[in-house]
């Protein structure tokens, strides 16, 4: 029987500084046959393991559809998270996964995208930008809107600024508060949505950040009038064995790391609140 | 030899059978506890066990899911190590009782699926189960209203029943042929009365059970969201989140995993008991706690234990009656399963006059 717990070792290929508290790391796994037959999908996250410290799940935020390494962006909150931010190249951890259920791909190839990114939503979010990028031709109107706490705070500015130069994307950003360097909008992310324009039925959304941003967010969508079908949702709980084991990720009867993270508001709106 | 046969034997030529199996596995069952209670341990012989109990206090679970579980060893370095610690040595569970028997299958069921929980599921192949009908039940054990007992048709590879003498074998399973199997002479096919006796003790020990849980009903308050919010903080009051209820109860199995030092080099990641009742259970490392507050938590239990979404789930409610957090909760009569369900069943139940009211304007 295969050992649910043990994790495989990855090393770190890279690391990029994103914000004063958020790194993104580019790990493989050591083991040639397994990093090669490694395969996720966008939305799905991995359990990482720092041997003495513990082990804390993030969301994969590389392309699903390129192969040979995978990537993290970690926010430095606690023990395991801090321990990552002190690695250094070359360093090798543990890594479980891909774990949890991912954002539907295939099944929206043909409809408008509109992508609602907050803070260190946006991680999650890429792991579905990027595909649909490489299949561009397979999908509608292509809209992102990002908000965070101030420019210094927004990862992946220069993936940013990349996707804000295309032109087979609209790419909206917004910060709380703005400071010299910030020439666009001021505002949380929801104040975007009147300066766009979607059709409901043609467009799925797709949003995550934090768990006050996606309520509103989620509001002025219905308001907007989009399905409940048409808006997916990731929901985040304090996780431990991330297969559906542990019980800490429950809510109703749905066990985030194994049925989730991934849920429309179609699935999130029945669920007790807590 | 085959699946639900049933036999007798003389209770000492049994034993003697009993004993043998500790060459191959550890052989756990009842023996007398310090206070005058009854402690499931590993004995040395049979002659240390005591068959004058109901039930123990704590559950059998610590032997299939032990409080403690070393997951693996891993040893820091450039490139860490780590070997898994897999436990799946033989054991034979002697003399446990049909609800704690339940609980058993529950688990079998939760910790497959989908990803298969290796450390449960080798322990549990290398179980035997030697279950006891019920022929007396404690005054505080109702598993007839959770269909956990007091004997059970299936689930054992041997279910004892007690004559006096003699002992009524239900054979369960393969396992359960294998050790009836060792047994050279005395193993004598249950007769037209034997199987009368067996039928007459049963109804008896239904008939003493004193608490009641009326269960469907509380499913159908809670599944419908029928529950005053007032309720739950009432309940949320009473509670002092020691999470004993959740601790000694046979279906509950949520844990937390840990990696501990044993050396500056060397360490374990564990798992260990943990509780839907404490507090730092949803606490995430932002500081965000979902359910921060006690009458949050409360009503996640009795969701988990009797909301139609879990019935679903897992085939049953998420009690088997055996009774134990009514011993346990420090909340004396207030929040063990029974006295909520009372308390669930007389929520929003309308007054006859509201009733009348109802059909008139329907
Ligand atoms: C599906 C999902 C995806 C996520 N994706 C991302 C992402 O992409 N990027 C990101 O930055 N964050 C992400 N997060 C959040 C991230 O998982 C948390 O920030 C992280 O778990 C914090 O872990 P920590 O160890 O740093 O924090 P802490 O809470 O300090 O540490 C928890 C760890 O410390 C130990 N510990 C803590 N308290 C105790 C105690 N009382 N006793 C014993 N041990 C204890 C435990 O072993 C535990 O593993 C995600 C979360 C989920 C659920
Ligand atoms: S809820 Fe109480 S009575 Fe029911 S199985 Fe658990 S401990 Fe026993
Ligand atoms: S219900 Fe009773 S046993 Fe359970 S946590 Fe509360 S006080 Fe403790
Ligand atoms: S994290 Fe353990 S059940 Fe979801």
């Amino acid at each position: 029987m295969e050992n649910l717990y043990l994790p495989q070792l990855a090393v770190i290929d890279q690391i990029v500084d994103e914000t004063p508290d958020t790194k993104t790391f580019t790990l493989h796994f050591l083991d040639e046959r397994y990093n090669k037959a490694f395969s996720y999908k966008p939305g799905q996250f991995v359990e990482v393991s720092v041997f003495g410290k513990g082990e804390a799940p993030f969301g994969l935020c590389s392309n699903p559809l390129r192969k040979g390494n995978f990537r993290i962006t970690v926010r430095a909150t606690g023990t395991v998270t801090n321990a990552l931010h002190e690695a250094k190249v070359g360093d090798v951890f543990g890594v479980r996964g891909p774990l949890g259920n991912s954002f539907p791909f295939e099944e929206v190839m043909g409809h408008d995208i509109l992508i609602v990114a907050g803070g260190i939503g946006l991680p999650p979010l890429r792991s579905l930008i990027e595909p649909i990028f490489d299949k561009r031709n397979k999908f509608g109107e292509f809209t992102i809107l990002y908000g965070a706490r101030t420019p210094t705070d927004r990862v992946y500015k220069d993936a940013l600024e990349e996707w804000a130069a295309r032109d087979d994307v609209r790419l909206l950003q917004t910060v709380d508060r703005a400071d010299e360097t910030w020439t666009g909008p001021v505002g949380v992310v929801t104040t975007l949505f009147e300066k766009i324009k979607v059709d409901p039925k043609r467009t799925f959304a797709f949003t995550c950040g934090p768990p006050i941003m996606i309520r509103f967010v989620i509001q002025d969508l219905l308001a907007m009038g989009f399905a409940d079908d048409h808006i997916i949702s990731t929901l985040e709980r304090y996780m431990k064995c991330g297969v559906g084991k542990c019980g800490h990720c429950a809510i109703g009867h749905k066990y985030i790391c194994v049925d989730g993270p991934v849920f429309s508001w179609r699935q999130i709106k029945v669920l007790p609140e807590r | 030899m085959k699946v639900g046969q049933k036999y007798t034997i003389d209770k000492q030529a049994f034993l003697a059978v009993l004993d043998s199996l500790r060459k191959g596995a550890k052989l756990i069952g009842p023996t007398p506890g310090p206070d005058g209670d009854v402690v499931f341990r590993e004995v040395a012989s049979v002659a240390e066990f005591t068959f004058d109990y109901v039930n123990e206090f704590d559950p059998v679970k610590r032997f299939l899911i032990p409080h403690r579980q070393d997951l693996f060893r891993f040893t820091l370095g450039k490139r860490p190590t780590f070997e898994p610690l897999v436990d799946s040595s033989p054991q034979v569970l002697c003399g446990i009782r049909s609800c704690d028997v339940k609980g058993i299958l529950h688990w079998d069921k939760f910790f497959s699926g989908t990803y298969l929980d290796n450390y449960y599921l080798e322990k549990r192949a290398n179980t035997t189960i030697i279950s006891v009908a019920c022929n007396k039940p404690l005054d505080t054990c109702f598993c007839i209203c959770c269909d956990g007992g007091p004997w059970l048709e299936a689930g054992f590879d041997l279910q004892l029943t007690d004559f006096g003498d003699r002992y009524l074998i239900h054979v369960g399973s393969k396992k359960g042929i294998a050790i009836l199997e060792k047994i050279k002479k005395g193993l004598v096919a249950a007769t037209q009365e034997d199987l009368q006796r067996r039928k007459e003790l049963m109804a008896k020990c239904d008939s003493q059970m004193v608490p009641t849980a009326y269960v469907a009903k509380a499913i159908i308050q809670i599944t419908n969201n029928r529950v005053r919010e007032e309720l739950w903080e009432e309940m949320g009051f009473e509670c002092f989140s020691c999470g004993g209820c959740t601790h000694v109860c046979p279906v509950c199995t949520c844990y937390d995993v840990a990696d501990y030092m044993e050396s500056p080099t060397c360490g374990v990641r564990l798992r260990c008991w943990d509780s839907c009742q404490y507090s730092g259970f949803t606490r995430e490392a932002s500081g965000h706690n979902p359910r921060e507050k006690t009458k949050e938590r409360i009503k996640r239990r009795f969701y988990h234990k009797l909301s139609y979404a879990y019935v679903k789930l897992d085939g049953h409610q998420g009690c088997v009656g055996c009774g134990r957090c009514i011993t346990v909760c420090e909340a004396i009569g207030l929040l063990d399963l029974p006295a909520v369900v009372k308390r669930l069943r007389r929520e929003g139940q309308p007054e006859p006059e509201q009733l009348g009211a109802q059909r008139h304007s329907s």
